[in-house]
């Protein structure tokens, strides 16, 4: 019986970070694990950074992941990834999606978004257990851009360290993405499983 | 009907579903046979109205939307006195609005049940400051009820009208963001038909509040205060969960999941008291736990409220226990929300213990990166018309105005370069604090507020400056929606909770109606004819409105996408683009970005709304299709 599972999805508002949590969660409902899935909704959410904690197991109650405790970080942007590193320890697995997104409203002023090696090295300075994901380009392949929260949720399966079956998380999909949107990120969810199982 | 919806309203007792604390609440709603609902938007407390809007029709029950939280207690309460249970859901600001209802409605008290929902936000997630909601309990004398996850949410709104019901009296259910916006299965119960019809008895001396019938519904009150007081003695949420030998904890709503993980986290034999029913609070119950123990801990998020009470029980009743808190250790700070860590850290300097994770490390470390974390605060959309409203203003006042502004999505207005946003105190206070400042300063006063805030809270201090002659322009940005908490219908939008059409009320009539000699509408896309508008409302003697009226963008591009239709972008003409980057310097788009020195425009985020191609001084941006 799995006593504690901790996922932190990490990215920009309008990134679906939301939609990934919620099909993390009802998929292990449907396996019969006890869940916590915290958001946090409202003014947060107009293009700001946007984090969200998926828990799971017996012994969970608390709404968020006490720092040093999570088991993977899905960043769906690499300084969002960073921004929430204090929850990583040197086991922690770090899914980055490589597609960099410089805040708006800097933009007025010259642009400081570290490149993101820089980004990456100082991720290093916490786990090297990091995990590159090219999902705009899976996501395009997929047909839309706006899969590229499915894309990493694939490819999150594909590491092996969930305790919940893939098909758990293709039928929550189902369920929740509307008819129109199904298909592609079906395939979405596949093309990242399929590209990051090459390496585990 | 949605995923949501069926969940509410299915009939399968004992099924295991995924629900946000505020689904359970709305789904409590279902289970308790509450008639009549009524809310106003707020984070953390929309999805509970959102809900319960989404089945109401289909349920047979009624929802709506009030214009603001005092009218929604005053109209569910109205439906409770009649005999038809009912429920209210607002933030905790939302209380203040609401207060000089409850306050005396505790005097007045129901026939049916009414459980009214306060939501309160620490560390200010979506929200102007962050009160602790429990002292509404203490200072109405009502019962109040606070679940620490999603099952107890639903289950509480159950247990709230049954309580409400015994007491005569409603009954408050706090939540705060991370019990609300949080997923945990919650196991369905029994679904209740709602009694929708009741029948209004007469009887002033209980209903109309005369000092004379005042002073005697008081001790009523205090009465039933000693009834609660039992009924919190005896009740399973106020609840001793462990038993331990080393240290006694003392918590209530979310910290007790905090607890419960520090606690094994540092493998605690500590003994804990749960306290579900946070007011009245059992004194028995929590002064035998006293009594158990050397050492108690009050884990508590805010205010010292459970930790004044327990030193007091501890005074009359376990006088050797010490009692650790905020009010004597710098562990549990009074802002902001708890983690497991903190508890942890806390609970390990109290009993000596190693905390099982090197936090300093971790902190010294993430200090190293801290310079790499450019800030993403969130920003006005791509083709926000909140941002053509402000480039209007600015152009307009030459800069010079000040500008109060107000509780929604145009408070992120203050970033640059917009700046536009000088003082912000809560619901229509745009209004009212730009009547003062309009009385000692020579400057013009523009205040802006948005379209559901206008209904809900400006309109007297509209009177206000007509009466008084205040020389103020009041700027509505009106976008047919209440966008900030997730687009609910209101007044100007002629929409009601049932989904169903009400009567639009238009912004510019209520504002004639007031008496205001000056009302302009334009359409704030049409930047020349709104400067002009705008221009002519500063020059008026007296207190102005002008109304800039276009849809939130996302309504517009959702609209688009369901219709099948194409989001057309713009793009800039590089032949005629000297770099000059006044549409970035002036507007702040996420859209536009600067790249190598030259402006680039993000087909992904652009909706082709077109403000950049008005300010462009070189007729350099057009849209995709031209």
């Amino acid at each position: 019986m799995v006593e504690e599972f901790n996922v932190v999805l990490a990215g920009v508002g309008g990134q679906g970070i939301l939609l990934a949590s919620q099909i993390l969660g009802i998929a292990a409902l449907k396996e019969g694990l006890n869940v916590v899935v915290s958001e946090i909704h409202g003014m947060a959410q107009r293009g700001g950074a946007v984090v969200s904690h998926v828990r799971m197991g017996s012994k969970v109650y608390a709404p968020t992941v006490m720092d040093g405790k999570a088991d993977a970080i899905l960043g769906l942007e690499p300084l969002e990834a960073l921004r929430n590193i204090k929850y990583a320890s040197t086991e922690t697995l770090i899914l980055v999606s490589t597609e960099t997104l410089v805040p708006a409203g800097v933009s007025v002023e010259p642009i400081n978004y570290p490149r993101l090696e820089t980004i990456l090295d100082a991720i290093k300075g916490f786990t090297e257990k990091i995990v590159l994901v090219d999902a705009l380009k899976l996501a395009r392949e997929a047909g839309s851009v706006i899969t590229r929260n499915v894309v990493m949720l694939g490819a999150l399966a594909a590491t092996k360290i969930l305790p919940l079956k893939s098909e758990a998380l293709k039928e929550t999909i189902k369920e929740l993405v509307r008819p129109a949107y199904l298909n592609q990120n079906l395939k979405a969810f596949d093309l990242g499983l399929n590209e990051i199982s090459k390496l585990f | 009907m949605s995923k949501l919806g069926s969940i509410l309203l299915e009939d399968s007792p004992g099924k295991r579903v995924l629900l946000l604390g505020n689904e359970a609440v709305a789904r409590g709603v279902f289970e308790a046979g509450i008639g009549v609902v009524t809310t106003y938007p707020g984070t953390p407390a929309s999805e509970i109205g959102d809900s319960v809007s989404l089945v109401a029709r289909e349920a047979g029950i009624y929802m709506e939307y009030s214009v603001n939280e005092k009218v929604a207690v005053e109209t569910a309460a109205g439906a409770a006195i009649s005999g038809v249970r009912a429920l209210s859901a607002m933030k905790h600001v939302g209380v203040n609005v609401a207060a000089d209802a409850l306050m005396t409605l505790a005097y007045v008290g129901v026939r049916a049940g009414y459980v009214i929902v306060t939501a309160d936000d620490p560390n200010c997630y979506s929200s102007q400051n962050e009160q602790d909601n429990r002292y509404y309990a203490l200072l109405s004398s009502l019962p109040m009820l606070e679940p620490s996850n999603s099952q107890e949410a639903k289950d509480m709104v159950v247990h709230g009208i049954e309580i409400s019901e015994m007491l005569e009296l409603p009954c408050l259910l706090r939540t705060t963001t991370r019990v609300s916006h949080t997923r945990n299965p919650v196991t369905l119960g029994k679904l209740q038909k709602a009694r929708v019809k009741g029948e209004f008895e007469r009887n002033p001396r209980r209903f109309v509040m005369v000092p004379a019938n005042a002073r005697i519904q008081h001790k009523i009150l205090l009465e039933k205060v000693k009834k609660a007081k039992e009924i919190s003695e005896k009740s399973i949420y106020n609840q001793i969960l462990r038993e331990g030998k080393e240290i006694g904890i003392i918590t209530s709503g979310v910290s007790y999941n905090y607890v419960i993980e520090a606690v094994d986290a540092l493998n605690l034999e500590a003994g804990i008291l749960k306290l579900g029913m946070s007011h009245p609070l059992p004194e028995m119950k929590i002064s035998d736990f006293l009594k158990k123990y050397q050492k108690i801990v009050v884990v508590e998020e805010l205010e010292p409220y459970l930790e004044l009470h327990v030193r007091a029980f501890a005074k009359d009743h376990a006088p050797e226990t010490e009692i650790y808190g905020r009010m004597n250790t710098d562990l549990f700070p009074k802002f902001g929300e708890f983690s497991t860590r903190l508890v942890v850290e806390a609970l390990a300097k109290i009993t000596k213990k190693k905390v099982p994770v090197e936090f300093e490390e971790i902190d010294k470390k993430f200090a190293e990166t801290s310079k790499l974390l450019l800030p993403r605060p969130p920003v006005l959309c791509p083709g926000c018309p909140h941002r053509a409203s402000f480039y209007v203003i600015k152009r307009a006042t030459g800069g010079k105005a000040v500008h109060p502004t107000d509780i929604g999505c145009y408070a992120l207005g203050i970033q640059p370069p917009l700046k536009i946003g000088d003082v912000l105190i809560c619901m229509g206070a745009s209004a009212g604090t730009a009547c003062g400042i309009s009385k000692v300063i020579e400057e013009p006063v523009v205040a802006v507020v948005g379209d559901s805030t206008f209904f809900h809270a400006a309109i007297p201090a509209l009177v206000n400056a007509v009466y008084n002659k205040h020389r103020i322009v009041l700027v509505v940005l009106d976008n047919l929606t209440t966008a900030m908490t997730g687009h609910q219908p209101h007044p100007g939008t002629g929409l009601t909770g049932l989904g169903v059409s009400g009567k639009r009320v238009l912004v510019e009539d209520i504002a004639r109606g007031c008496g205001v000699e000056y009302v302009g509408v334009v359409d704030p896309f049409k930047v020349k004819e709104a400067i002009d508008v705008l221009k002519k409302a500063l020059m008026h003697d007296g207190p102005a409105v002008v109304v800039f009226r276009s849809p939130c963008a996302l309504l517009v591009t959702a609209e688009k996408r369901r219709k099948g239709e194409k989001i057309v972008s713009a793009r800039v003409v590089a032949e005629k683009c000297t770099d000059c980057l006044a549409c970035v310097k002036l507007l702040g788009c996420p859209a536009l970005v600067v790249e190598d020195g030259r402006v680039v425009i993000n087909d992904a985020l652009c909706v082709g709304c077109m403000l950049c191609a008005s300010v462009c001084p070189y007729d350099a941006i057009k849209l995709e299709v031209e």
